[in-house]
């Protein structure tokens, strides 16, 4: 090891990740496995909380929520890759940072009162239908806009794609100019800059995005609550209805699944693109 | 009528905000020409080569290449390669995807394009590193897949912008050697940038002085190297001494110039000037004789010193000497000679036909 034994600043991040990742971690799956008690619960071993998940709704309701998740990568990279792509190119080098600097704005507002915000836009008497019916692209007020999987996925993209255009761009702009003007001198066309240059270059930050969105997606309780109908259910509301139900060994049960089913997208992620060689820096 | 140049710039004019990047510029390169634009960083010498390359849109002027006018034309559409100063190779490629690239996007057969792509990788002396990837070669071996990658598209011009400032001495001076080997062997015109003055003398054929947005003087690196007509080639281009004063005395075969406290006789090679007129004088630090002072000749043709500088070079031992007008000056010798010591009285002579006059 390069690192002197005796050099305590190299260890700090390493104490701080034990403390409070893995071992919080860790300890999720131990309790995940303990008795039910009534306020609380008991050490044992009992697959009682797994099979609460698996042989209910619940188990339907994660597979959904990581669809929808999916899906919102999906819209995001369609949505921010082109911005983060058009930042990079487009917009005078002096002005990009300011650019991205307008995307972090809407977090200076909490997220509860952003997503809640969305409500009047999205709802059937709200703005957005106003708008459609006006310009006369629809006859009559589409409600599947809130309160719906749609809602969910809305919900998502408004709050995760500034994630997307973020790492996407410090990924593009790691790209030097020489490329784009060697590009020219060859006579790269759209689409083969896009298939050839912009995706593979961007391959990292598109990752990063995409892991993040995804996580969270799955996770986060918030959306679904405001935005989402009666029965749209991801893996974080089900964890926090468990909370709440005070079933912790299930909250654990559920938080455990997940840790474990992302390893596993990972995983597949990994022998199908080679992570290692994706995140490999350019240079 | 067949067209001789490979590239004409007629009055080429660019400006960014109030600075005129190029100023009026005229350039003819002849087919088959190893041509190099040598100047100061900032001149323009860039700016021309990117006017030609297409990256740049000039204000005004033309640019023709093979006698066509390339000025509505992108980079890509112009019989033109450009080589990088940077190391910009497509990261994720591999060498020969690299290198074939260019030809894969003009839907060129995998077969035919494999087998130009290994044939050009024998050329620039890359053979056996096909698959190695951008950050596994060194600098030296990137800029030859940089070369690869323009030669393969066979294009009438190849236009190299500083292509060896980032490689070290060593290996510039081999690099330069293969550049123009190479371009013995593919025959094509080469434009190179630089501004480094004993890359552009070993590689090029002809040489173009650009500095402040304008074409100073062009020439071939003898020409431009022991005959600048210019003073700021004379003052760019090797270890010129430069002096200004006015002309005292001229008739048919010499012109006597007073520099303050001394005078200097030179030749007159037909030069256009008159008396009392301002000039500049040059003389190759070489050229100066230097010997310690016994007494003080009669002859113009020497001016007395002190030493106030020895350097050893290796080859050569450079002095610094302190003139009675207060200029200091360059002597070059290739001998540590003559026990020559610091604060030295000396005297320096030369050969009539060593100093140069420059009228700007």
């Amino acid at each position: 090891m390069f690192i002197s034994k005796n050099n305590i600043l190299f260890k700090v991040p390493v104490i701080f990740m034990i403390i409070f990742f893995v071992l919080p971690l860790s300890l999720t799956v131990v309790w995940s496995v303990f008795e039910r008690t009534m306020f609380w619960m008991e050490p044992g071993f009992t697959l009682f909380s797994y099979e609460n998940f698996f042989f209910s709704a619940r188990l339907e309701n994660f597979v959904v929520s990581m669809l929808h998740s999916s899906v919102s990568v999906f819209c995001s990279f369609l949505i921010g890759f082109p911005i983060a792509i058009f930042i990079r190119r487009r917009v005078k080098k002096i002005a990009q940072h300011r650019v991205m600097l307008l995307f972090i704005l809407p977090f200076m507002v909490s997220e509860i009162i952003r997503i809640f915000a969305l409500r009047p836009i999205l709802s059937r008497n709200g703005v957005l239908n106003d708008l459609l019916i006006n310009f006369g692209f629809i006859d009559s007020p589409i409600s599947a806009f809130v309160f719906t999987p749609t809602g969910v996925v809305i919900g998502e993209i408004v709050s995760f794609l500034p994630f997307m255009i973020f790492s996407t761009f410090l990924a593009l702009e790691a790209i030097p100019n020489y490329i784009f003007e060697v590009c020219s001198d060859l006579g790269v066309n759209r689409r083969k800059m896009f298939a050839d240059i912009y995706l593979p270059l961007a391959a990292p930050g598109l990752f990063a995005g995409s892991v993040f969105i995804f996580v969270n997606g799955i996770g986060i309780a918030l959306i679904p609550t405001i935005l989402g109908g009666p029965g749209s259910v991801n893996a974080g509301l089900i964890a926090t209805q468990a909370i709440i139900a005070l079933d912790f060994p299930l909250a654990m049960a559920v938080s455990a699944i997940m840790m474990c089913t992302l390893m596993g997208l990972l995983y597949i992620g990994h022998r199908l693109f080679n992570l290692t060689k994706l995140l490999e820096p350019i240079s | 009528m067949a067209n001789k140049n490979a590239i004409e710039v007629k009055n080429l004019v660019k400006t960014y905000g109030d600075v005129y990047a190029l100023n009026n510029v005229n350039l003819n390169i002849a087919e088959g020409e190893y041509f190099v634009l040598l100047g100061p960083s900032g001149g323009g010498k860039t700016t021309l080569l990117r006017s030609i390359g297409g990256f740049i849109r000039p204000d005004s002027g033309n640019v023709s290449i093979k006698g066509n006018n390339v000025d509505n034309l992108p980079p890509d559409k112009r019989p033109t390669s450009m080589v990088f100063q940077g190391f910009a190779l497509f990261p994720h490629m591999s060498v020969s995807q690299n290198i074939g690239y260019g030809l894969k996007l003009k839907s060129i057969a995998k077969e035919i394009i494999i087998s130009k792509v290994n044939k050009m990788m024998d050329l620039v002396g890359l053979t056996g590193l096909s698959n190695r990837m951008p950050h596994e070669l060194s600098g030296g071996q990137q800029q030859r897949v940089q070369l690869a990658r323009a030669l393969i598209l066979e294009n009438d011009v190849l236009l190299l912008d500083e292509p060896l400032s980032a490689l070290d001495a060593q290996l510039r001076k081999d690099m330069c050697i293969e550049l123009k080997r190479l371009q013995k062997t593919v025959g094509i015109t080469f434009v190179h940038v630089t501004h480094n003055q004993e890359e552009a003398m070993s590689v090029a054929d002809r040489i173009a002085i650009i500095a402040d947005g304008e074409m100073i003087e062009e020439g071939t690196p003898q020409e431009i190297y022991s005959n600048p007509k210019n003073k700021f080639t004379a003052e760019f281009i090797g270890e010129n001494n430069i002096f200004t004063g006015l002309i005292t005395e001229l008739n048919k075969n010499s012109i006597t110039v007073d520099i303050i406290e001394d005078q200097i006789n030179i030749l007159n090679k037909n030069y256009n000037v008159k008396k009392n007129q301002k000039v500049s004088l040059s003389v190759k630090s070489e050229s100066i004789e230097i010997g310690i002072n016994k007494k003080v000749t009669d002859k113009v043709n020497k001016l007395q010193g002190k030493v106030t500088e020895i350097t050893f070079l290796g080859q050569f031992v450079r002095y610094l000497i302190l003139l009675k007008n207060g200029q200091e000056i360059q002597v070059r010798t290739s001998h540590e000679s003559k026990n020559i010591k610091l604060n030295d009285n000396v005297s320096l002579s030369w050969d009539l036909e060593d100093f140069l006059l420059h009228e700007k």
